[in-house]
């Protein structure tokens, strides 16, 4: 708690103009601070989540990556008020989430949170249409408009074909767009995208990449991207990289161009 | 942590209203996506129900003998009908803790996951354990004009049948929304990881 910087007094929407500066006062929309989470399986441990700190800025690009079992999820799972951690805390606009009660919990989950998860997630009854308006129905759009804008949004993402279909009735990858169509729908202030492209194919991933690239930069949208795509660096501000449950390293895209280029000079 | 002022309502922690709209529209919705599952579910309450009624209402000796043993046997019955009509409602819940936790990460509040689940089981137990106090009353009816031929109503003591009816369809509708109150609430309260899981 000892480095945790004051706050500018407003918890604005931070603009272009403010996300680069790197004096003391900008803005933090996520914050942990030495989480831990352990599962425990009968005699065995597993510390999924080793100590975790980091801090992202308001409408940052954050990309995270790290193999597989590194701890990703676990860490949106922190982030987005879905999982109790073991120890530790996250912040979201310096606000503990632990001290949250269950109404506010669903608030932020609903309107500040946007979460796209890995493994889709969407109501297997229900077609690709009222899973995108589900969200907003629990924030309080009308009926109606939610409708509206779940056609608009799933248009957006490519499945305006496809709104009235069940998730049986589509491709792995369209069920993948129609969980990034509904975390867009309640116009969140934070995406927390769990590899997002990871079943699309190339022009559809990079669709997918280009409208978070947009939300980023004209709506001022943090975006926290788990990726193994090395492609989805060149946009990112920062790159996290985690490895058994800790953060290895973080590092401006600057630097990292550098890195890329020599990975490619290798290759 | 929380600034003391806080200029733009928009960045707050806000909070969530239910809406009562909303609620209804998500427990028809759900029972229309999963028709087959409610027929069943239906089958089984109406079927519970109208064994109880029948139980109630069908003619019985005087005999001290058996009426020991209707009492018994009359006992046995409830149990295993009303155990019948939990089971399936506590079945049909548990089976959508993956559903609940999804809806709960969305942003869905408790009580909107115990509302919906509840008014699904209610409109279940409505529907079910009417037609299954009628068609308990219609077999003990017909299987009593029978054996008593006009005698019927004073052998089932015709003054009484409106409290055992509605006496029936009460236990239905409880026993049916008491069985998936309890999943329901459990789950409603779950961490959203947890549920998803569909752990305890
Ligand atoms: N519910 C759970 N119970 C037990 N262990 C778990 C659970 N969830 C995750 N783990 C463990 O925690 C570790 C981190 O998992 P996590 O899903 O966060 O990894 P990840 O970085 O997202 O991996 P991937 O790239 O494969 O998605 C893994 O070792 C995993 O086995
Ligand atoms: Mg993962």
């Amino acid at each position: 708690m000892t480095d945790f910087s004051e706050p500018d007094s407003t918890i604005r929407h931070s603009s272009l103009d403010t996300r680069h500066s790197a004096d003391d006062t900008v803005e933090y929309t996520v914050m942990t601070r030495d989480v831990v989470k352990v599962y425990r399986m009968g005699d065995t441990e597993v510390r999924a989540l080793d100590g975790v700190d980091v801090t992202i800025r308001t409408g940052e690009y954050i990309s995270i990556m790290g193999p597989s079992g590194s701890g990703k999820t676990t860490l949106f799972n922190a982030i987005g008020g879905l999982m109790k951690p073991t120890s530790g805390n996250v912040f979201i606009d310096e606000i503990d989430v632990a001290q949250l009660d269950a109404n506010e919990l669903a608030w932020l989950r609903c309107r500040k949170i946007g979460y796209i998860f890995q493994s889709y997630n969407i109501v297997k009854v229900m077609t690709a249409l009222e899973n995108v308006t589900l969200p907003m129905l629990f924030g309080g759009v009308p009926p109606d408009e939610a409708q509206d804008r779940a056609v608009e949004i799933l248009t957006r993402v490519g499945l305006g074909d496809r709104i009235l279909h069940t998730p049986k009735e589509l491709s792995g990858g369209q069920q993948q767009r129609v969980a990034i169509a509904r975390a867009f729908a309640n116009r969140p202030a934070i995406i927390l995208a769990d590899e997002p492209t990871a079943n699309l194919d190339i022009h559809t991933g990079e669709e997918i990449i280009e409208l978070m690239k947009e939300m980023n930069q004209e709506r001022g949208v943090t975006v926290i991207c788990s990726t193994h795509d090395h492609k989805m660096l060149d946009i990112s501000d920062r790159i996290v990289w985690m490895r058994d449950g800790k953060v290895q390293k973080i590092a401006n895209r600057a630097d990292v161009d550098i890195e890329i280029n020599t990975m490619k000079e290798k290759e | 942590m929380k600034p003391a002022t806080q200029p733009s309502a928009d960045w707050e922690i806000g909070s969530l209203s239910l809406s009562l709209e909303v609620v209804c529209s998500m427990a028809v919705n759900s029972l229309r996506q999963r028709i087959g599952r409610a027929v069943l579910t239906l089958l089984t309450i109406c079927t519970a129900t109208a064994f109880m009624m029948y139980l109630l209402t069908m003619p019985r000796s005087t005999d001290p003998v058996d009426i020991q043993s209707w009492r018994l046997m009359m006992i046995l019955s409830l149990v295993v009908s009303g155990a019948g009509v939990l089971n399936t409602m506590l079945m049909s819940v548990t089976q959508r803790y993956r559903e609940i936790g999804t809806m709960k990460c969305l942003g869905a509040l408790d009580s909107f996951i115990l509302y919906s689940v509840l008014l699904e089981a209610a409109i279940l137990g409505l529907v079910g354990a009417f037609a299954g106090a009628i068609a308990g009353l219609i077999i003990s009816i017909l299987l009593a004009l029978a054996d008593h031929g006009g005698e019927v109503f004073r052998a089932m003591e015709i003054a009484n049948l409106p409290g055992k009816l509605l006496f029936v369809f009460l236990v239905g509708m409880a026993l049916t929304t008491l069985g998936a109150l309890f999943p329901a609430f459990i789950a409603s309260k779950m961490p959203p990881m947890d549920a998803m899981r569909g752990e305890k």
